[in-house]
């Protein structure tokens, strides 16, 4: 009834006045009612002004004479005059053209106009007084900005004083307790052991946990039983391979150079290898940050530094013909400046590369400011020969030797065999070609190619930055120094003299407001499927707010208290007992909180595809666990890299135990990659990801349930069930739920799989060469359990923590 | 009844009724669906969605030849070209122009030999190269001010399949599925088929970008096996794989019902998927339903006509024109986009000759794709484009080390493409390039304004259709584009 009065009383206004510059003929009472309720300048018309009308009336046309980015340019009116009064929607020449009131003046003048309800806002706007912020020159946007939370430092907040003093097991406990009483709800119950032990053990280690630790665990009562898993997991040297893949996805690590020829990168790895080992002795953050991005500017520059700097090596390099070598060199910088601050910064200062951004108060200059440091910088292979490189070399070396010594004899001997009577000089057509054979081969002895580090150095001559007008390189605009961007702390050292290890060492800096929670939000979502701050990648003005802003404030202080050790910060985490509630749907929840922000409950994870790789070769006993190491070539479908121009992308499956080695180390092909990664989600790798998608397709089921290596896993776990326990189908169906699932089964389970396996019998024993083919044996109950097992490893538990 | 949805319609009808398997997977959906443990419609990503306005065009058959096909030898014939064979470009129009392999100080306007002659009733005039092509000039909307912004292959790509020279964007044939939806339940939404040699952008060609991965483009085969791991492993048999999805469909459901997360839904459905592409997949590359007529037409059966150079992959005659015919199969099973690749027309020498090689293998089979569809009713509803990322030069290509002058280098500034169907006006020419082919001199045509007449084809503004993405609403034509209405039926 409200709606219909205000109609009404609005109607009365236009009747009394037709506003006087409402064009004859127009039909004024066809001006849309004004909106019902409070009307806010920043959220409602802000954002209508910008979408519709700023392109002409803002900061860089002010067609008309108007402007409506600013207040005292918009109160003023433009040519035409006032385009509105406060309190006087009716009579707004705003109004009447953005209503359509007349057909010759129809504000926009093309594209999509405003809806009635649009209109009706900015009506209610200016009838309540068109209230306006004050504002805004560059320098007001700028303090506007620094308001922002994420611009400010964090703050001590103390744990909040909660009624479920039992359930709080930390602080962090406290923060969630707090938003969760407010909304009168109950945290979810501790999860049952198993899945505590196997959630800890695929978050921490990446891999399932062995039927031997569920067990000692679900058997250790005494106090602390909880935290040796955790401590037990975290010294695993699988948990650099597991949160190395993480940061691998920020380092967008890939094997080759991406583009068309997408040359191979034979020593990307060593890169990696440090990742895994930094990650392992918790190389502490700040120092983990300095070393990728300046550890060739470290005082005495360990290899092992320099190999850290390899982070900003993992761009792409198009060697396509007849490129323009600077085009791609600025290319790849732009990416170590757009990387950076989406890792370290959570900004999307990528946009400020073409015009200064339109949200943050990152200016364009202050782009080229970033840009400046990396841009003075080279890429450098340093060889450094590993212990292998010299046994390969040498082994190349002795196989030429012993051919060299083989020719040299049949040279001797072709020599020995001349006839007397030849004339001296003139040799026999066998002593001519077993000398040129040995000549032949002396061009082919071995070189020593030892393995090399990719780096950057700063480059012999240093290097002017402009700032690229448009973004176009070719277009230069003013000279910019290193430097950052004025709504952070400041860089202390002088503008001409900063380096990368400059911009490294501000990053971590205590007071610096963005780090510590990027990087503390990022540990988050990697063990709640979610970040305290949703938008991982945005931390500006249009990211999502903090759900928890205090925990988060509290995370990213502990974070630096406990010496940036990510380790620490993890086991700060998954011992919460936030971490340890239960993944079941609260299904009255589903509708007040239908994306499980408050977190009542854990989250339901589906596997990233390297860990579902892991666990399948787990499971069935076929992982070799070897850390580290050059990239391997597991099998792959035929067809995949003669898709690309790349020849080089030839896929010569390894052989041996590396066939089957972890996700992590398979061969990453920029422009063919790896299928069944791709399949599941893997990124790219041609940038940054911050985040992985976690889809659910029938390409999924088809490689689960047909790609040569699960069904691989399959027979391999069908003959470890049957090697590994008594004879009884339910002793045998036991082993393959611990192995798997590490649970027991429940009786509707068991009478499925009963069911299935009474089938499965009666037809291998119908089609006995089937069954061999399926099992390697003529024996219809192993066929079975070969079906059985890949059934298994296709449940949806299985590839999901839960 | 449209056509198309009778046949799609009773196809799926006869391969839940005709297989074995079919019955009881039926059943058992059936059973989820009465105890509510199916996804909703609405939570498939995939589910058919209606754009902004009504639509003209359904579905997209889009031939992207990869290397870039010489407008001046096979759309835009100059006269003027030839007349000044072998003479200079004037400085002013290359100054500031980079090339990626030309020497401009010493290069030279090179003519095309090939006689154009006017076809169809509009008299459109293309080249001798393309006498099949020819017979289809009245549906063919010809746009010769094409533009684009990158000279390299692979950035060309992206801008010509994403709308930026950059990664990590969505495919065009990603944003439609995205918008849309699919009218297959047994196929993907967004099939991907190459013949010869892969293209050098690869598999960021048909990317999904920061769109859910469901919408990326499904790379078919178009011999062996279609999709990937399709086929069973050894010794299991179809029976045993309809058991195990069943059971898996149980046990999943149970596993639902104790912690009741949606996912699990989805993930029964995508096995069911899975289960009825295996028989869908198989039967689609099948041709042997294709009557000899049809297969004539587009010449399923011809063989490579000689070694033909880049473009000479083995079989390739074969295999271009399976993949049209396909492309013409996968749009009657609802599939929304197809892409068809031929990758090999980056003509920098031996023109005349490898230029010719590939019209041979593609002038046949694209003809026929469009009367095909045209007889069967469907080119009304699908739109049909030509595309490459940019065009090649008026100037001969004289790179250092080359002997003679028998190619033309990369050229963004002016080149030719085509529309046909899906409610294009065709038998007319769009836009005018100068004298020499340089340069657009009349209705400029950006590749942002040809993905913005796309859209608008299928009912979409295209400033519409986005998708957020780090705190931006992003869309297929960045921040340009401007529909060609010229183009419009």
């Amino acid at each position: 009834m409200p709606l219909r009065l205000l109609t009404l009383s609005c109607c009365a206004v236009t009747l009394l006045g037709l506003p006087k510059h409402a064009p004859a003929g127009a039909d004024a009472t066809s001006l849309p009612a004004a909106a019902n309720g409070t009307v806010a300048y920043e959220r409602d018309i802000k954002p209508l002004f910008e979408r519709n009308c700023l392109k002409c009336h803002g900061p860089e046309k002010h067609k008309g004479g108007l402007r409506l980015d600013r207040k005292a340019d918009a109160l003023a009116g433009g040519d035409s005059g006032r385009a509105f009064e406060p309190g006087k929607s009716a009579e707004s020449l705003l109004v009447a053209y953005v209503a359509g009131l007349d057909p010759d003046q129809v504000m926009p003048p093309q594209g999509k106009r405003l809806s009635r309800e649009e209109v009706g806002q900015i009506r209610a706007w200016i009838d309540q007084g068109a209230s306006w912020p004050e504002t805004s020159s560059a320098e007001a946007n700028l303090n506007a900005a620094q308001t922002h939370w994420a611009f400010r430092p964090p703050v001590r907040h103390e744990a909040p004083v909660v009624n479920h003093r039992s359930w709080v097991r930390s602080p962090i406990d406290a923060f969630i307790a707090a938003r969760l009483e407010r909304e009168r709800i109950e945290p979810s119950p501790e999860a049952d052991r198993a899945t505590l032990i196997r959630r800890l053990s695929l978050d921490l280690r990446g891999l399932p946990p062995t039927p031997e630790e569920v067990e000692r665990f679900g058997n250790d009562a005494g106090p602390n039983a909880y935290e040796r898993v955790v401590d037990a997991f975290l010294a695993s040297p699988h948990y650099g391979e597991r949160w190395g893949r993480h940061w691998l996805d920020l380092a967008r690590y890939a094997d080759s150079d991406g583009y068309e020829k997408d040359s191979p990168r034979p020593f990307a790895w060593r890169y990696r290898e440090w990742v895994i080992d930094a990650l392992n002795r918790d190389l502490p953050f700040d120092q983990f940050t300095a070393e990728q991005l300046a550890g060739d500017l470290l005082p005495e520059a360990s290899l092992a530094q320099k190999t850290a700097t390899g982070f900003h090596r993992n761009t792409l390099t198009n060697k396509e013909g007849g490129v323009d070598q600077e085009e791609y060199r600025v290319a790849a910088v732009v990416d170590r400046v757009n990387t950076t601050g989406t890792v370290w910064l959570g900004l999307t200062v990528g946009c400020a590369q073409c015009h200064s951004h339109k949200y943050d108060p990152i200016s364009q200059r202050e782009y080229y400011n970033l840009f400046a440091f990396f841009n003075t910088g080279q890429e450098v292979d340093l060889p450094t020969p590993l212990d292998g490189d010299h046994e390969t070399f040498e082994r190349a070396q002795k196989t030429h030797d012993t051919e060299r010594l083989r020719r040299e004899r049949l040279l001797a001997a072709a020599m020995v065999g001349r006839p007397l009577q030849e004339t001296p000089g003139a040799f026999s057509r066998a002593v001519l070609t077993a000398h040129v054979n040995v000549l032949a081969h002396e061009r082919k002895a071995p070189v020593f190619a030892p393995s090399k580090v990719q780096t950057l150095a700063e480059a012999p001559k240093s290097r002017k930055t402009y700032i690229h007008i448009r973004g176009d390189f070719l277009r230069k605009g003013d000279e910019v120094q290193p430097g950052t961007l004025a709504v952070l702390p400041p860089l202390d050292s002088a503008d001409a003299s900063r380096t990368r290890l400059d911009l490294a060492q501000w990053l971590t800096r205590p007071e610096h407001p963005l780090t510590a929670r990027v990087a503390a939000n990022r540990v988050w979502k990697q063990l709640f499927g979610r970040g305290l701050v949703a938008t991982v990648d945005d931390f500006g003005t249009k990211g999502e707010p903090p759900s928890h802003p205090e925990l988060l404030d509290w995370l990213a202080l502990a974070f630096q208290e406990l010496g940036w050790s990510q380790k620490a910060l993890t086991r700060l985490i998954v011992t919460s007992g936030t971490y340890r509630q239960a993944s079941a749907s609260r299904p009255e929840l589903a509708d007040r909180d239908p994306n499980n922000v408050w977190l009542a409950r854990q989250n339901r994870l589906r596997l990233e595809g390297e860990v579902i790789r892991d666990s399948s070769l787990a499971a069935s006993g076929l992982l070799v666990p070897r850390i580290g190491g050059p990239s391997v070539r597991p099998p792959q479908p035929a067809g995949i890299s003669e898709l690309t121009y790349a020849g080089a992308a030839r896929w010569v499956e390894s052989q041996g135990p590396d066939r089957h080695r972890r996700g992590l180390y398979t061969w990453f092909q920029r422009t063919s990659p790896y299928p069944m990664l791709m399949t599941f989600d893997s990124p790219d790798s041609n940038v940054c990801a911050v985040k992985r998608e976690r889809s659910n397709t029938p390409l999924q089921a088809l490689t689960l349930l047909n790609d040569p290596v699960f069904f691989e896993c399959a027979q391999a776990l069908g003959h470890r069930i049957l090697r590994e326990s008594s004879a009884e189908f339910d002793a045998r169906l036991q082993r393959g739920f611990h192995l798997c699932l590490a649970r027991t089964f429940t009786a509707d389970e068991h009478r499925v799989m009963v069911r299935l396996h009474e089938r499965l019998v009666r037809q291998c024993e119908s089609q006995p060469a089937e069954a061999v083919r399926l099992a390697g044996v003529s024996h219809a109950d192993v066929a079975a359990w070969v079906v059985l097992a890949r059934t298994m490893l296709n449940l949806d538990e299985f590839i999901t923590r839960e | 009844m449209d056509p198309l949805r009778e046949y799609a319609h009773q196809s799926r009808r006869d391969f839940l009724t005709s297989t074995a398997s079919g019955i009881g997977l039926a059943a058992l959906a059936a059973m989820f669906r009465e105890q509510g443990l199916l996804a909703s419609e609405a939570a498939n990503p995939l589910a058919p969605r209606a754009p902004h306005f009504a639509p003209r065009a359904k579905r997209c058959i889009c031939i992207y030849l990869e290397g870039a096909p010489s407008q001046i030898d096979l759309f835009d014939p100059k006269p003027k070209l030839r007349e000044l064979d072998g003479q200079p470009l004037p400085e002013s129009m290359t100054k500031n122009v980079r090339f990626a392999f030309l020497q401009k100080e010493t290069a030279r306007l090179m003519g095309s030999p090939r006689t154009f002659t006017p076809r169809g009733q509009c008299g459109m005039e293309l080249s001798d190269f393309l006498p099949y092509l020819g017979e289809c000039a009245d549906d063919i909307a010809l746009l010769r001010s094409m533009h684009t912004d990158s000279f390299n292959h692979h950035p060309g790509q992206l801008m010509m399949n994403t709308g930026v020279p950059n990664f990590g964007r969505p495919s065009m044939g990603a944003w439609l599925t995205y918008g849309l939806g699919s009218e297959s339940s047994d196929l993907p939404g967004y099939v991907v088929l190459n013949s010869g040699r892969g293209t050098s952008g690869g598999a960021s060609n048909w990317s999904s970008g920061f769109l859910p991965t469901t919408y990326q483009g499904v790379l078919f085969r178009n011999q062996g096996e279609p999709v990937l791991n399709l086929n069973l492993p050894p010794g299991l048999s179809p029976e045993m794989q309809r058991e195990t999805i069943e059971a898996l469909s149980r046990l999943n459901a149970q596993r639902h019902q104790r912690v009741g997360d949606p996912e699990i839904n989805s993930r029964i459905a995508s096995y069911e998927l899975a289960f009825r592409m295996q028989a869908a997949a198989p039967e689609l590359i099948d041709l042997a339903g294709e009557t000899r007529e049809t297969r004539a037409m587009y010449g399923v059966d011809r063989e490579n006509d000689s070694a033909g150079g880049r473009g000479g992959a083995s079989d390739v005659f074969h295999s271009f024109a399976t993949n049209c015919l396909l492309a013409r199969r996968l749009v009657e099973r609802g599939v929304r986009f197809v892409n068809l690749y031929h990758a090999s027309w980056d003509h920098h020498s031996n023109l005349d000759k490898e230029l010719a090689f590939n019209c041979r293998m593609a002038d046949q089979p694209v003809a026929a794709l469009l009367k095909d569809l045209k007889q069967r009713g469907l080119l009304d509803t699908t739109l049909v484009i030509w595309a490459s990322e940019f065009g090649r030069t008026p100037l001969g290509e004289n790179r250092p080390g080359y002997k003679v002058v028998n190619g033309r280098d990369h050229h963004p500034f002016a080149f030719t493409l085509w529309m046909a169907g899906g409610g294009v006006k065709g038998g007319q020419v769009i836009g005018k390039t100068d004298e020499l082919g340089w340069n657009v001199v009349e209705d400029p045509i950006h590749v942002n304004d040809f993905h913005a007449t796309i859209l608008h084809l299928f009912g979409f503004e295209h400033t519409r259709l986005t998708y957020r993405f780090q705190g931006r609403d992003f869309r297929l034509t960045d921040v340009g584009g401007k529909v060609v209405d010229k183009l419009l039926a």
